[in-house]
């Protein structure tokens, strides 16, 4: 087994007392204090992630958006140079059935056409460059910065303080981006993110970013602003019901099925899979990602059968699985997202097998927390 | 409470002999700090039937569940309802507030099998 990767700030981390774990091949905090108090700062004030794990790829060269727009989900065509958007890259095979899965989920920021930069997942991002390497014409040069660049996720209420305090442009719109300098090396200030919180993601040179990472936990005292790790990340991007890809979305499950259909561009002429995903959207998808609010204590995890009612007990006929599971820190209970048979309607209260115990949930519509995002 | 009057499992349980003869026990330091933030626990009702090693409960954190294994043999005495609403009280508190179960053992003789504190810390340290 290949020895896990490292970012530029491992060794902060473990200075902070993080609890460092595997994460897509690289060694990452998952908590420092603890995932609620993490959670709940950055629902409150301000947290800083350090994302450095996720991919980083600039698309260059002529036709660059015009390649890009044949291949992923989403129109590209739909935002201008300067903005960002979330996109898929599915797979495509000459047999419908295998076709139409996941390979990634992914953030694409369009500074021109001729210039794109990506943010693919940690793990799939050797896939996805290679997938673009395949493809790409003459010409168009898929250039690989997964190492060269890192990300400091900025979240929270007081994010946009924080931002403005360290000099940088803070005041355009969500799901843009804008151009700034750190210690005269470029960073990218993109108002993205994972929580469903008004932030920000800086992609800057990792030459800078442990001084970076440093200047913005200085501003703690005047800001609030509390390390944060994968741990709160994942029960922030759960309350919002943003899919994680590997258990809401994969190679086998589908943009229809995980209710991402607003993410294609289905009047495209081509991208990847949709001739498989034009048909699942006709005939409707076998299988529906919906949320699950707890009715009881059951905390829902992963790979948990979801049964109809049936008394107290688990009898009833199993409808589907849970992808998504934890406890929410907003809401104190239980919350899940889960692929459910499409029968399943929003209101319907269903079961999930908690190691054996039937445990009470409502189908719900997500976001499970209202999001901030564009405050 | 000093953890190091305390007898340990290998499961990361502590046990506290009372003058009365009955048991209290809870989770280790070690065990929460693993956990992480425990947001729900499960406990035996009074009366229940333990036995020495079987499940008896669950503790519950944002990012995982464990089993709790009963320490000894015997019946429960009382449980920590307070954890109900107060499950974090386990992180803050592992040996005071925290308890989980107060139980008669059936065997008193059974608690001296149990690890010291000396033999507890040298396993954490191997984990």
């Amino acid at each position: 087994m290949n020895p896990l990767k490292q970012t530029p700030l491992a060794e902060r981390h473990v200075a902070a007392g993080a609890k460092m774990a595997d994460f897509g091949g690289w060694e990452m905090p998952i908590e420092y204090t603890g995932v609620v108090a993490e959670h709940t700062a950055v629902r409150s004030a301000v947290g800083i992630f350090d994302v450095s794990h996720m991919g980083k790829v600039r698309i260059q060269g002529p036709g660059a958006v015009a390649f890009l727009n044949d291949l992923l989900t989403n129109d590209l065509d739909r935002i201008t140079s300067g903005q960002a958007q979330y996109t898929m890259l599915c797979k495509e095979s000459e047999v419908l059935s295998e076709s139409g899965g996941v390979i990634d989920d992914l953030i694409v920021y369009r500074w021109a056409d001729d210039d794109i930069f990506m943010v693919p997942n940690a793990s799939n991002a050797p896939s996805v460059v290679a997938a673009l390497r395949a493809a790409a014409p003459a010409g168009v040069e898929i250039v690989d910065l997964h190492n060269d660049l890192g990300i400091i996720a900025v979240q929270g209420p007081r994010s946009k303080a924080l931002i403005e305090s360290m000099g940088m442009p803070d005041d355009h719109d969500y799901m843009t981006m804008a151009e700034s300098k750190f210690r005269g090396e470029p960073v990218t200030v993109c108002r993205t993110g994972y929580t469903g919180e008004h932030g920000y993601e800086l992609v800057a040179p990792v030459s800078v970013l442990v001084e970076l990472w440093d200047a913005l936990l200085a501003r703690r005292d005047e800001f609030g602003v509390v390390r944060a790790g994968l741990g709160a990340r994942d029960t922030l991007r759960t309350e919002m019901g943003y899919p994680l890809h590997g258990q809401d979305l994969s190679l086998d499950i589908s943009p229809v099925q995980a209710g991402l259909a607003w993410a294609v561009g289905w009047d495209k002429p081509e991208f990847a899979g949709r001739a498989a995903l034009v048909a699942e959207r006709e005939s409707g998808p076998r299988r529906r990602l919906r949320g699950l609010k707890s009715m009881d204590r059951g905390i829902p995890r992963p790979h948990m059968e979801v049964r109809q009612v049936a008394g107290d007990a688990l009898a009833g006929a199993v409808i589907g699985e849970v992808t998504s599971g934890t406890f929410s820190p907003t809401l104190k209970q239980g919350i899940a997202l889960a692929l459910l048979d499409p029968s399943v309607n929003i209101g319907d209260e269903v079961v999930v097998d908690v190691r054996g115990r039937a445990s009470k949930f409502t189908v719900t519509k997500p976001p499970f927390v209202e999001p901030s995002t564009r405050t | 409470m000093d953890p190091t009057q305390l007898r340990y499992t290998a499961e990361h349980e502590w046990v506290r002999e009372e003058a009365d003869g009955t048991a209290v026990f809870g989770i280790t330091a070690f065990a929460q700090d693993a956990l992480g933030d425990i947001v729900y626990v499960t406990m035996p009702a009074p009366g229940a039937a333990l036995s020495a090693g079987v499940a008896c409960g669950e503790v519950e954190s944002t990012k995982s569940v464990s089993d709790i294994y009963a320490p000894l043999d015997g019946v429960v005495i009382a449980r920590n309802d307070t954890l109900d609403s107060a499950p974090e009280s386990i992180n803050a508190d592992p040996y005071g507030a925290g308890w989980l179960v107060t139980m008669q053992p059936s065997d008193p003789g059974q608690l001296a099998g149990l690890l010291s504190a000396a033999e507890y810390a040298a396993l954490t340290l191997k984990d």
